[in-house]
């Protein structure tokens, strides 16, 4: 298995920690993606159409977008059925959250992208959409600790929905999205730095053994 | 101008959950708020003293607070440093502490000020109530136009305490906490427990999300952010020490007093009022004791923990400190203590620890047995004793990484000190504290294994040394531009405190380091046990208590 | 975080040490891949076009001074700007450049600069690349403020790192120079895996947007002929994107030159060094002068 990777891409970072998390053997093949831009590149396109990483590569089959990986890694790879549950409300709940993780991405990614990389684009007003969703997953986040749950789907264990809005939650103060406001989602991050498995990417720190 | 002296709740009590740091806000302030395993909540300024990284982002290890920029450790309830792992063989010499701001835990939520003129009285409407504390909302807009706006509510909201809005009939408060002259959270309170709890909390978080949606659409010019500005650090810290030594003295209230293990008391020491300095592992105190002596004290517990414990063992033929200790003092006794030192300080920068005790010796051992074992780093603790019940404080032996060794004498003493010293290896240190002759007997079988110097770090009782104090000479003090005559019967610590010039000692027998001068010029006659072999050699550091001149002066970097 | 921005831009840098600089303002290679570039220099909006084989920097309209060196366009608003100091390493032929990348970062030149100065956070922040837990012991080390090149030069320095070498997995002492030799620049030189007789160097060279918001350029002028300039791009943003959430939580963000502003130790004694020169040049824009 090849994941094509560069280290401080958030979706990136999503797809290694479900590898790491799952603990499949894989190479990795980084892709000069800043300042070369070599995914937007013909051969790379060659690869992934959409001129994108992640692509996660496991034989002759080849997915390109965080969504598709972490699906695929968790109904090929995740023996306890844990990642991806395979139950009617489970299955709605993940789908629902995976659509989030890509609006995060588009808010709160970008953000960061801007910031950070000098992408075009407004920063404010990826900013202002950001903060709209935080406000939610934080209200959600603090409903789930007064009931029970700890992760974003209703159960008892994290799903792929989780690691898929994690890297763009933890990674939010690049965009310039303080997380003071969202003390349930800081409450989260810790949660999900403390799953066996779990694998720091460059700028995301482990936190303390809650032991 | 906001006012900076009130009460605000700054956080749930569920907001600080265990080994969490939660990233608070008051008027302007940044706060770190951390809850240690034994319960207490910790209230600081958000950021390092070293680098200003906000402490928010540092991991809680349940009796410190590490930094993540460098990996400064600061301590549960003190805010103490209590390692700096840049230098792991320094005590760290000067008190650096962290800003602090008051912290109450009460009706469900965490209350502080950033500068309180009163102590913390709960407000009048939650006293004896048992609260439903609700989600917390945060607010971008003025701390006022939030109030105001708030009192419209439910009907017949009424603002109390400049601060709250309080609205009897639904039984709710909500206060509004002001992070900044620009942001606010409101705070909801239900002063009765409903019966559906998960209901109560969802409607009135919707009714707390509706106002919220309405003050932000009101769109109110939003003041500009208050200007903070950080209080200087003391001078002494601004300027980059050399080494440094402990501050005056301290009052402290025995408060138990007990058996330990056979003929040895464990004394458990808290402050009068505040909170005790910060001590690292492997520091003492020095006791005054009611009959006008003073001695150095092991500290037992570990930082992070309230208070000091000390353990004392009678000494029948000693100079009557520890019989003062055992007969005279007592349970709700005041004290002066000196403040914390540390001549023995734990390297953290290791792969592998011996911890080697020898009776009573053990008290250093249990405070870094402690550090390490919180610390993960690989130890193990030997403890040496004529039987258990000669074993002071073993219930902190529970847990801990030990090995006890009993009822050995001085042959078998040594075969299992041979055992124990075997498989030296590169960054492995060994800290030892007992009687003289087996501290000796350590030193020379780690030699003999290959243990460097500097890794083998002892800490002796006492000098078994008879002191030579027959010389006399003269000491040229570079610093302060005198020049002292030393006679013979005189220390130099002796002479420097007759003349004024304010040295710290403690054992005064060359073994605990505290007198410690740096040597400019002058061949030094050493008698002390405290510095290794190489160290005497270097003839640039000088224990001022016990040792002397062979040449006719001495030049002291003093 | 984001509402704080605003106030501070609101005036123009009037600080003459700051103007009276070079700054970095593009990597030419940056420059070739898009042909121009529009970015902040000094709270001004400042656009850079290539010309030829170097560039013209223009501030609305009107023309500023720049100049082409070590693979940067340079640009100065001063009168008579002081000539831009020399690393003579990037002249030699066998050396490979390779440009790390250029990243935004919310924080004062002054922070990053001393960030890169620092080796105590080697263990912490850059554990299992740079330094790894116990190995934290910052040893000894020299630091002098040179009259004649009017530079800070931090030497015999020595720190624990757990992969001294790409080919080796043994951890050993890796021995570094550092050079301050511009407000906002720093060289570092560090032994070479390839060449035991040589240095390899590394750069960041700050370009301050506003007081407290910086593009960093970094990048290598190695002896290195088996690594990729993907590798050595890869290696070094990862250290880079270690740092930044560091730097972005730094508070305040401008660096302060009072001394009883934070504690130093002895391990920060470059650190030291630079507060002082800075102060000493009366440096006031992006820093807490000293009595404020």
């Amino acid at each position: 298995m090849k994941l094509y990777d560069f280290e401080l891409h958030a979706e990136c970072y999503a797809a290694r920690l479900m590898l790491s998390l799952l603990g499949v053997p894989h190479e990795v093949e980084t892709v000069d993606v800043y300042p070369e831009a070599a995914h937007l590149t013909p051969a790379f396109r060659a690869i992934n159409p959409l001129g994108r990483v992640p692509v996660l590569e496991d034989g002759a089959l080849r997915f390109g977008t965080v969504q598709g990986i972490l699906a695929y890694l968790a109904a090929a790879y995740d023996t306890s059925g844990q990642w991806a549950p395979d139950t009617a409300v489970l299955r709605g709940e993940v789908a629902g959250w995976m659509a989030i993780a890509a609006e995060l991405a588009a808010t709160a990614g970008q953000a960061r992208l801007i910031e950070t990389m000098f992408a075009q684009g407004d920063a404010e007003a990826a900013r202002a959409g950001a903060e709209g969703l935080l406000r939610v997953i934080d209200q959600h986040l603090w409903f789930g600790e007064v009931e029970g749950r700890d992760w974003l789907c209703s159960a008892p264990h994290p799903t792929i929905a989780d690691i898929a809005c994690f890297p763009h939650l933890v990674l939010s103060e690049d965009g310039g999205i303080s997380r003071q406001d969202y003390p349930a989602i800081r409450r989260w991050i810790d949660r999900v730095k403390r799953l066996p498995g779990f694998t720091v990417m460059s700028g995301v720190f482990a936190t303390s053994s809650a032991l | 101008m906001m006012d900076l002296a009130g009460w605000h709740p700054i956080a749930a009590a569920t907001d600080v959950v265990r080994r969490h740091v939660f990233h608070g806000q008051l008027l302007g302030r940044e706060v770190a708020v951390w809850r240690a395993d034994d319960g207490f909540v910790n209230v600081w300024e958000n950021r390092c003293l070293h680098r200003g990284v906000r402490l928010s982002m540092g991991l809680n290890d349940g009796r410190e607070l590490r930094c993540l920029y460098h990996g400064w450790r600061y301590a549960n309830r003190s805010a103490g440093c209590t390692y700096i792992p840049a230098h792991p063989a320094d005590a760290p010499a000067r008190r650096i502490c962290n800003r602090t701001y008051p912290g109450v835990e009460a009706a469900g939520m965490i209350w502080s000020a950033v500068a309180p003129e009163a102590e913390f009285a709960l407000p009048e409407v939650l006293v004896g109530t048992d609260p439903l504390v609700l989600r917390p909302v945060s607010v971008n807009a003025a701390p006022g136009v939030a109030l105001s706006m708030a009192e419209g509510l439910v009907p017949g909201g009424s603002v109390a305490r400049g601060a709250s809005v309080l609205f009897g009939q639904a039984g709710l408060v909500v206060f509004v906490q002001p992070l900044d002259a620009h942001r606010c959270v409101l705070r909801g309170v239900l002063l009765r427990q409903p019966e559906d709890r998960i209901a109560a909390l969802r409607d009135h978080d919707g009714l707390l999300c509706a106002l919220r949606e309405g003050i932000e659409a009101a769109g109110e010019a939003a003041p500009a952010p208050l200007e903070v500005s950080f209080q200087p650090v003391d001078e002494a810290l601004g300027q980059m020490p050399a080494r440094g030594v402990g501050g005056g003295e301290l009052r402290v209230q025995v408060t138990r007093k007990w058996a330990a293990a056979e003929g040895i008391v464990g004394v458990q020491l808290r402050a009068l009022r505040g909170v005790l300095p910060t001590f690292q592992p492997g520091a003492h105190i020095d006791v005054h004791l009611p009959n006008g002596m003073r001695r150095p004290y092991s500290i037992v517990n570990a930082p992070g923990e309230e208070g000091y414990t000390i353990g004392v063992k009678r000494d029948d033929a000693g100079r009557g400190g520890s019989i003062c200790l055992h007969d005279a003092v007592r349970q709700g006794d005041v004290l002066a203590i000196s403040a914390p030192r540390n001549t023995f300080p734990l390297r953290r920068d290791s792969e592998r620890v011996l911890l080697i005790a020898g009776g009573i010796g053990i008290t250093p051992m249990l405070a870094m047995a402690q550090a390490l074992a919180v610390q993960g780093i690989a130890y193990a603790l030997h403890v040496f004793a004529r039987s258990a019940a000669h074993v002071p404080f073993a219930e902190r032996l529970e847990g801990l990484a030990v090995t006890r060794h009993l009822g050995l004498d001085a042959a078998q003493t040594g075969a299992a000190l041979s055992g124990i010293l075997s498989g030296y290896a590169f960054s492995h240190h060994v800290y030892a504290c007992g009687p003289a002759p087996m501290l000796s007997a350590a030193r020379q079988i780690a030699a003999a294994q290959g243990w460097t110097e500097e890794a083998v770090h002892l800490e002796y009782f006492a000098n078994p040394e008879a002191i030579d104090d027959s010389s006399a000479f003269e000491i040229a003090l570079a610093r302060s531009a005198m020049t002292l005559q030393v006679p013979a019967g005189r220390t130099i610590l002796q002479v420097l405190q007759e003349n004024g010039v304010d040295l710290p000692s403690s054992c005064e027998q060359g073994a605990c380091g505290t007198c410690v001068c740096g040597v400019l010029e002058g061949d030094v006659a050493h008698q002390d046990v405290y510095l290794s072999a190489s160290e005497h050699a270097a003839n640039d550091r000088i224990m001022t208590c016990v040792s002397r001149a062979k040449s006719a002066r001495l030049v002291l970097d003093i | 975080m984001a509402q704080d921005r605003g106030a501070l831009m609101t005036e123009l840098c009037n600080d003459p040490v700051m103007l009276e600089h070079w700054h970095p303002v593009v990597s030419l290679e940056e420059l070739r891949r898009h042909g121009r570039c529009r970015t902040m220099l000094l709270d001004r909006a400042v656009e850079i076009v290539a010309q030829g084989e170097g560039a013209v920097v223009r501030c609305e309209a009107a023309l500023v001074g720049s100049l082409v060196q070590y693979g940067y366009v340079w640009a100065s608003f001063g009168e008579a700007p002081k000539p831009l100091f020399a690393v003579p390493e990037f002249d030699e032929a066998d050396r490979r450049f390779v440009v790390t990348g250029v990243f935004g970062v919310q924080v004062s030149a002054g922070r990053a600069i001393e960030n890169f100065l620092d080796m105590g956070h080697f263990p912490y922040v850059h554990a299992g690349i740079l330094g790894e837990e116990p190995h934290t012991e910052v040893k000894d080390y020299d630091v002098e403020v040179s009259q004649n090149r009017d530079e800070i030069l931090a030497t015999r320095c020595r720190f624990y790192q757990p992969k001294a070498a790409v080919s080796s997995d043994a951890g050993a002492e890796v021995d570094y120079i550092y050079r301050v030799p511009h407000p906002n620049c720093a060289v570092l030189y560090k032994s070479s895996p390839m060449d035991a007789a040589r240095l390899d160097v590394i750069y960041i060279f700050v370009q301050p947007m506003g007081q407290e918001r910086i593009r960093a350029h970094t990048g290598m002028c190695i002896i290195d002929d088996a690594s990729s300039d993907l590798e050595i791009r890869s290696f070094q943003q990862t250290i880079f994107g270690q740092d930044k959430p560091i730097l972005e939580n730094q508070y305040p963000r401008r660096l302060p030159l009072d001394p009883r502003a934070e504690t130093p130790i002895r391990a920060d004694k470059s650190a030291i060094a630079y507060r002082r020169w800075l102060a000493s040049k009366g440096l006031r824009w992006g820093v807490i002068p000293a009595g404020v």
